[in-house]
This record gives C-alpha cells, sequence and structure tokens, in this order.
C-alpha cells in the first residue's frame, strides 16, 4: 500500500512497493502535472508523462521514449514493456512478509486432476520418487519427493481436483 | 462448392477457416462450449451451435453432439481444424456415415495414418527410408521393457495414437524405462484414449522437417515444399519457419518425391503432411503424417501464395488440384511463432486468467491468426496456445528481425505468455546462424528464467507513473502520515527473506 499526499503547491507524492518476483522495489514518486520525479535505488529521473489510452503511456526520460501499457488484473498490474510482460503487486510493508518457500516444495504447481497417487500414508519415498500425478491441459505434472522421508500424509486421491498451490502431501524428513 | 459447413473446432484455427468460408461465399455454422460462448468463432460465424459441458469430451469431442447438430443446421460438410477430432477415423465415418463430407481423408487412411505402427509399414513399403525401432505389437510391460533395452538408449517411448507431444517420453537410462512407459501409456489414455505406445531409437542432433501436401479426389497429388519445425519445447512445435536453412535444392527435389510417393501409398486425399526427420549427414526418416490442417500451415501460404483452406474445401467439395508442381515456387522466408498463456518464469505452466488487454502488431506481412480478444477468458480446459504470428520477408534474416520487432509491440495483458521467451530464442546467435535441432530449447534454454534480471527500470518508471496518474481511494491519506523518512524510501530493489 502507498502513503500519499499533497504537497503544499498541489504536487502529489507517492511512496509505493512494488513486488515481483520474490523482490521489493520501493520506489516514490512526485506528480506536477505531466512531469514525473522518480525515485528509484537512490536515482532520481524525471521523466514527462502522458495516457494516450486507458493503460497506454507515452514517457520521455531525457532522450528516450518509453512505450507501456499496463493493465489491471484482480490483485496485480500486467506491464508490458518492449514485448516483455511483468506482472506486479502492490504491497504494504509491516514487517516481513513470508513468501519463504521451504525446502522441497509439495504444492502443486498448476490446477487440474490428480491421475494417480504413487505413495500411501505411513510409506517411505526417497528422494526423487514421484509422489502423484496431475493432469492439466492434458499434459502431466509430477510431484516429487523432496527428500529421503516418511509420507505423514497425502492430501489427494485419484480424480480429485487440486488447485494451483494446494500442498498435495506432507513428507516427515528421514534424519541423517 | 458446399453452401453451407460447420467448423467443428475453436480457437483461432476456427477463425481461420471461418474466414476462408465467407470469402468463398459458404455460410459457416460455429460449435462452442458454454466457456468459449463468447469466443470471437462465435462471434464471426453465420450461425453457432451451444454444446455445452466445457469438458472436451462432452463438447468438442463429443461426435454424436456435433454430427446431430449438423443435420439439424443443414450442414453439408464439416471442417475438423487441428486436434480435436481432426484425426479421428470414427468422427470421418460418422460423418460419411450421416451423408456429411469430411473435409479431410477417407476414415480409412485416418486409421492407418493414427496407427504409427501401420503407418511406419505401408510408408517403407513405398521406398521411403523410417525410423529403426520397437513398433509395439505386444503392449506388455515386460515386452515393452525387453525390447527398448533391445533398441539401445536414448530411446523415444510414443503414443501410438498420438501427436503434438503428448505421450511421449525420452528416456535416456534403463532405469528410467518402466517409469516412463507407464507415464506415457496414462497420458496417451487421456489425451487420445489409447494407452499403446511404441518405441523408436533416439535420432541424434534431428531436424524435423515435413513437406505440405495436397492431394484431389483424382488422383493428383503434389507437395508444397517444406517446413522446418525443430524449435520445440518439450516435443511442441514454438517456431516455424520455411524454407528451412538447410534444405539443399537436391534434398528438396528427393525430400518432396519422397513426400508425394508417401502419400500416394495410402491413397492420400486433401491437405496433408508428411514429417521427417533429418539428422546432421542429411539422411531423412519418415516419422509420422499429419492427416489435416497443421498449425504451421500460414508460413507455407506466405511463401507459395496458396491458400491451403481455400483448396481443402475444392478438393472436399470434388474439384481437381489446377495447381502443377512445376508451377510452385518458394518466394522468400517465412516464419511463424505460436503465442502461448504459459508462464515461462514458471516452468512453462499454463497461465490462467482474463484478458485485460489484447493488442496486434499490425505491418507489411505480418499475419496474426488468433482465436481471442480482450476480455477473453483462458480457461484449463483447452489447449493454451492463444494465437499465431507470421511475418515473410526476401530472407530469412529480415524474417527473423521483423518477427523480433512484431513480437516486441505484441500486447497481450491479464495472462503471462512466452513472447519474451520466443524474442530470446530469435535473439540467439546459433538459431540466426540456421544451426539448429530439436533439442535447441533444450541445450541453450534449459535454466532459462526470464526474471533473472528482475524489473527493468522503463517498468518501474511506467509503474509509478501510472499508479501516480490512478492512486486508488484508500491510498488517499493526508500528507503528514506519510513518513518521507521511511526506511524503505531509498533502498532500492531488494530481496525477499528466502
Amino acid at each position: 500500500m502507498a502513503a500519499c499526499g499533497a504537497l503544499e503547491d498541489g504536487a502529489v507524492i507517492m511512496f509505493i512497493n512494488y513486488e515481483h518476483n520474490t523482490h521489493v522495489y520501493n520506489v516514490t514518486v512526485e506528480r506536477r502535472d505531466n512531469k514525473f520525479f522518480i525515485t528509484y535505488d537512490n536515482n532520481e529521473y524525471t521523466v514527462n508523462a502522458i495516457e494516450v489510452k486507458p493503460g497506454q503511456l507515452s514517457i520521455q526520460l531525457g532522450d528516450r521514449a518509453i512505450k507501456s501499457v499496463i493493465s489491471e488484473g484482480e490483485d496485480s498490474k500486467f506491464v508490458f514493456i518492449d514485448g516483455s510482460i511483468f506482472k506486479v503487486k502492490r504491497i504494504e510493508l509491516t514487517g516481513r512478509k513470508k513468501t519463504e518457500k521451504k525446502e522441497g516444495d509439495l504444492n502443486s504447481p498448476i490446477s487440474g486432476t490428480v491421475v494417480t497417487t504413487k505413495v500411501k500414508q505411513g510409506g517411505q519415498v526417497k528422494k526423487d520418487d514421484v509422489i502423484l500425478v496431475i493432469e492439466a491441459m492434458k499434459m502431466e505434472y509430477l510431484i516429487r519427493a523432496p527428500y529421503d522421508g516418511k509420507i505423514k500424509k497425502v492430501y489427494f486421491k485419484e480424480k480429485d481436483q487440486i488447485e494451483i498451490g494446494q500442498l498435495t502431501a506432507e513428507i516427515e524428513k528421514e534424519e541423517e | 462448392m458446399f453452401k453451407k459447413v460447420m467448423i467443428a473446432n475453436r480457437g483461432e484455427i476456427a477463425v481461420r477457416i471461418i474466414k476462408a468460408c465467407q470469402e468463398m461465399g459458404i455460410k459457416t455454422v460455429a460449435v462452442y462450449s458454454e466457456v468459449d460462448r463468447h469466443s470471437p468463432h462465435v462471434q464471426i460465424a453465420d450461425e453457432s451451435i451451444n454444446l455445452g459441458d466445457p469438458a472436451p469430451s462432452e463438447s468438442y469431442l463429443n461426435i454424436a453432439k456435433i454430427i446431430e447438430s449438423a443435420r439439424n443446421v443443414s450442414a453439408e460438410a464439416i471442417h475438423p481444424g487441428y486436434g480435436f477430432l481432426a484425426e479421428n477415423p470414427d468422427f470421418a465415418k460418422a460423418c460419411a456415415d450421416s451423408g456429411i463430407k469430411f473435409i479431410g481423408p477417407t476414415p480409412e487412411v485416418i486409421r492407418l495414418m493414427g496407427d504409427k505402427i501401420e503407418a511406419k509399414k505401408t510408408i517403407a513399403s513405398a521406398h521411403v527410408p523410417v525410423i529403426p525401432g520397437y513398433p509395439g505389437v505386444k503392449q506388455d510391460l515386460s515386452t515393452l521393457i525387453k525390447e527398448g533395452k533391445k533398441i539401445g538408449f536414448p530411446l523415444l517411448v510414443k503414443a501410438t495414437a498420438g501427436g503434438g507431444g503428448k505421450g511421449m517420453r525420452v528416456v535416456h537410462t534403463e532405469a528410467e524405462l518402466e517409469q516412463s512407459i507407464e507415464s506415457a501409456k496414462r497420458e496417451s489414455k487421456s489425451a487420445f484414449g489409447n494407452d499403446s505406445v511404441f518405441l523408436e531409437q533416439y535420432i541424434d542432433k534431428p531436424r524435423h522437417i515435413e513437406f505440405q501436401i495436397l492431394a484431389d479426389e483424382h488422383g493428383h497429388v503434389i507437395h508444397l515444399f517444406e517446413r522446418e519445425c525443430s524449435i520445440q519445447r518439450r516435443h511442441q512445435k514454438i517456431i516455424e519457419e520455411t524454407p528451412s536453412p538447410v534444405i539443399t535444392p537436391k534434398l528438396r527435389e528427393v525430400m518432396g518425391k519422397a513426400a508425394v510417393a508417401a502419400a500416394e501409398a495410402v491413397g492420400y486425399t486433401n491437405a496433408g503432411t508428411i514429417e521427417f526427420m533429418v539428422d546432421s549427414k542429411q539422411n531423412f526418416y519418415f516419422m509420422e503424417m499429419n492427416t489435416r490442417l497443421q498449425v504451421e500451415h500460414p508460413i507455407t501460404e506466405a511463401t507459395t501464395g496458396v491458400d491451403l483452406v481455400k483448396w481443402q474445401l475444392r478438393i472436399a467439395s470434388g474439384m481437381e488440384l489446377t495447381i502443377e508442381q512445376t508451377s510452385l515456387f518458394q518466394r522468400g522466408h517465412a516464419l511463424e511463432c505460436r503465442i502461448y498463456a504459459e508462464d515461462p518464469s514458471n516452468g512453462f505452466l499454463p497461465s490462467i486468467g482474463t484478458l485485460e488487454k489484447v493488442e496486434l502488431p499490425i505491418g507489411p506481412n505480418i499475419r496474426n491468426d488468433t482465436g481471442v480478444e480482450t476480455q477473453f477468458h483462458v480457461s484449463s480446459y483447452y489447449d493454451p496456445m492463444l494465437a499465431k504470428l507470421t511475418v515473410n520477408s526476401e530472407n530469412r534474416e529480415e524474417s527473423i528481425n521483423k518477427m523480433i520487432w512484431a513480437l516486441s509491440h505484441y500486447v497481450v495483458l491479464g495472462v503471462t505468455t512466452n513472447i519474451s521467451f520466443l524474442k530470446k530464442v530469435l535473439e540467439h546467435p546459433e538459431f540466426r546462424k540456421g544451426n539448429i535441432t530439436t533439442h535447441f530449447i533444450n541445450d541453450y534454454f534449459k535454466d532459462w528464467l526470464v526474471t533473472k534480471e528482475g524489473l527493468p527500470l522503463d517498468a518501474i518508471i511506467a509503474l509509478a507513473v501510472y499508479d501516480s496518474l490512478h492512486p486508488q481511494r484508500q491510498e488517499i491519506v493526508r500528507y503528514k502520515e506519510a513518513d518521507p523518512h521511511s526506511p524503505w524510501q531509498h533502498v532500492g530493489r531488494w530481496r525477499m527473506g528466502r
């Protein structure tokens, strides 16, 4: 979330944090009509910019023109720059946000249907053993054991629908 | 010529076929599932029929429903496009039984070519070289493992009914064999309803080069030269071009003749493609025949000037092919890129969402085939290919440059796409030199990550400008509450706890 307010002469200043793939970018922007003063990473950039049509920006930075298209999704923005698209979230920084990935991700990478489960509760698995197979768009995705251990719980069975990010199974790591 | 044709498909290919029909004065009937209700192919067709449930088996794969719908609207012919029912002999047969012309070859030929083992045998009998392997006469695991060991590693496990990389596995060691066979069988069962697989020697440094065929119902067969489709990710073609940078005029002639011979050997009719594998010594082997229109057909159209879909319609209506082999030439060079809704920074997993903005590049010799538009919802029911981008120029280098320009101006927001990845491939020095094989992506882009460099400065500036122009209501707090001395303010980019 950004803080924002009006300066005495009518300019607006905002402090914004953008999150993109586990990195956070801290930016301040101050606007005076079509002029924007942007501070990022201890550098200040002064640009002239107009929104040509909704979401389409024409930005002049020195002798360089930046053409960008931005659209808003449900909880993030999509930024188009020179053929590349970046999905960016604005976040509020109140302490550290936890996006920690634990060793060995057992979360489903995709929404789909569980085709088979290869293990049973209480069973032993070796690193890279297939835990279960998920099918989506006619392609198969394998969830593999990240380490040797004992299956604590399998959350899905054959034919179950699974959503992206859902935990597929828990494995008790074997002590070395 | 037909008066009314049903298009039993969706997306860009349905749109492409409908447009060809409209140019020829043929009325069109689209079919759609519930989630495609507002899709472009439904909008542009003269009539449309709701097939209901979006599950493919209940809609685009439901033979009974489609045939009944076609009869209800008195469609004389059905164009199956590619995928779905395009290579299903039962569907072609059901059409014939209902007095509806199937726009493609006969059910017998589809069945024969769909059975990869029989296909190989038949083609070999026409003196066209084939790849050594085990045809999968017996399907039990122990026989397959035994035969696999005989062929040696690496080898390929392929679905007998397969195509498009589905139900296919490369096996590098004996230890992986069992798991790969089982997995290929399951994937094949779910994609094609048939779990038969066969084994094949794996050719080193192979290039995928295919020949386009047109055959009428009066015995005339011609080829429309090659398409090189070596740039593949997980056996799925992503960039195609013609002419191939390695094919010499001599080899082109020999392969073209082999392709025609293969088509003649099976009594092929309508448009089809003979896929060959070409090794580093320019030996070529028959891989399979696709008994339908190919995804990548626009590059052939761009360089030969022939409209393949219109010829499909003419041939199906009984007309004679009036193009002579000797009158065909390849003019310039064409490239196609497939635009997929997938996330290169997340293992290329399909990316689902609503397209907030779609703006396609426009310019000389740039062709867009697309079945999506702004507000289209990309669901997980169907293939994640959104569109195709085709360009043509005087030569390969210019085509590459034009394609890079077009991709740089290709705006699709709302899902992540493979566009940035495609650009990187085209910019790669080995691609530019034409040094490509089907392993290209694996060799040079295995660990490629779009996000390695993070958010570029231009994106940060654009975001800041945008957000400054569109402050959200809840952000309007009084200035004194904002802390200009916040430690967050000038630290720049940092990484979250991992």
